[in-house]
């Protein structure tokens, strides 16, 4: 579950999260938070707010643009698409991930 | 699905009323909306989607960075505002309907007090006393109608001398009853003018056509006056509750969302940005109708005077495309 997780460690790995859901397609925001629910299990929820104020960020950093498209049902949705400068940012949150885990690991063991 | 929209507009509330923070408001409702469709098709019952949807919201404090309203979240309005409940606001609307009928009934009286005098040289000698009797009582009656119905209304003085608040909710309703009866104040309203501007016709047509002087000279001035009262009273009774509503919908802090829920409800609605302006559209049509009759009156000269109604329409048009400010820019590209 979400509370299991502490937000402040998260934070800094949503960004990797929603740019990975968007290397293929665009996406939009519910449909961001449905797979992040799916892909991790129902381990990790993220709420709204959150999400929101991911995207607003990575959009004025130039990692995604934005834009408005009907869905089939007549609602406007705003649809995010990752950019260039978004999946090398993409390529380099990996490798810091790798690279954090690498050292996070050599500290662990079991009790 | 109404409980998440209320639940959405009292958090953002006190919050600016800035391109950005709408934005966010619209984003969010559309995700919520979104979750709350499927937990529903997914067979969920009605709270508990809506729990659902309200306990993975989230938090506000997020946004504050990306939306620049750091500074607003810290110091949001501290003035203790004035709760204005949906059934009090409900209350003021029937009020304000009910005052305004009783002020037309006032002035309709005062109108049609010069009747008495007119009718009573007419049919009797006798009649004087009963002519004055009536100028007087018609009068006063008139205006002790005004006097009590604006005393009645003292309770509610409290809406413009102290700062007072509505939600959302509450905004929705007034704004759903004046939507009710908007097609019967728009007819009371034409009606009104209608009459007050074909007030002269009895007197004209009786003028030419009547053989019997008499007729020509009372009958014909006095239906002028019936006329006009009945218009004037209609005019009067149209606006009571839309003044009523844009009494209420004003209450809220204008640079804060809250203080915008017309345009949300509404989609849009020319905004004015001189308050100077806004004060004088209010009373627009109320200045126009005042010139008009005393310009009328002063005159006799109904013939011309009614040139004033194109004029005004054309006026407003103008001081609407020059002060009024259309929607917030496109909000959702």
């Amino acid at each position: 579950m979400a509370g299991n997780i502490s937000s402040d460690v998260i934070r800094g790995y949503n960004d990797t999260m929603i740019l990975f859901l968007l290397l293929d397609a665009p996406s939009y925001g519910y449909e961001i938070s449905k797979q992040i629910r799916a892909l991790t299990e129902e381990k990790y929820l993220i709420k709204e707010t959150t999400l929101y104020s991911a995207f607003t960020r990575l959009e004025k950093n130039g990692y995604i643009t934005s834009f408005s498209r009907e869905a089939e049902n007549g609602k406007k949705r705003t649809y995010y698409e990752i950019t260039q400068y978004g999946k090398s940012y993409y390529r380099e949150k990996c490798e810091e991930w790798q690279l954090t885990k690498d050292v996070i690991e050599r500290f662990v063991k079991d009790l | 699905m109404e409980t998440i929209k209320n639940y959405l507009e009292s958090m953002f509330a006190d919050l600016p009323n800035t391109a950005a923070v709408l934005k966010a408001k619209q984003e969010l409702y559309s995700m919520m909306e979104d979750k709350y469709t499927e937990l529903k098709e997914e067979g969920k019952a009605d709270n508990e989607a809506i729990g659902i949807v309200i306990s993975e919201f989230g938090n506000l404090d997020e946004l504050a960075e990306t939306l620049g309203i750091a500074h607003a979240m810290e110091q949001t309005d501290t003035t203790d505002r004035h709760f204005v409940s949906i059934q009090e606001a409900e209350q003021y609307m029937a009020d304000m309907a009910k005052h305004h009928f009783l002020i037309g009934l006032g002035v309709l009286l005062c109108v049609i007090s010069p009747v008495g005098p007119i009718l009573g040289d007419v049919f009797s000698k006798a009649g004087g006393a009963w002519a004055i009797a009536f100028f007087f009582l018609s009068v006063a009656a008139g205006v002790g109608l005004m006097v009590y119905s604006s005393s009645c209304m003292k309770m509610w003085s409290f809406l413009k001398k102290f700062p007072c608040s509505i939600d959302y909710k509450t905004a929705e309703r007034i704004y759903t009853e004046q939507e009710y009866h908007r097609t019967d104040s728009a007819m009371q309203l034409t009606l009104g003018i209608i009459l007050c501007v074909v007030s002269v016709v009895p007197a004209a047509v009786m003028g030419t056509l009547a053989k019997n002087l008499y007729l020509a000279e009372s009958i014909g001035p006095a239906m002028m006056f019936l006329c006009v009262g009945i218009g004037v009273m209609l005019i009067i009774v149209s606006s009571g509750r839309s003044s009523a509503a844009k009494t209420l919908l004003s209450l809220n802090n204008e640079e804060t969302v809250s203080g915008n829920y017309e345009s949300t409800v509404t989609g849009s609605e020319p905004r004015f940005t001189s308050a100077n302006v806004k004060g004088f559209m209010n009373v627009y049509w109320k200045t126009v109708s005042s010139i008009y009759l005393i310009w009328s009156f002063l005159t006799f000269d109904w013939g011309r005077t009614w040139i004033i109604w194109p004029l005004a329409g054309i006026a407003k048009c103008v001081i609407e495309s020059i002060y009024g400010k259309g929607k917030e820019g496109e909000r959702h590209e």
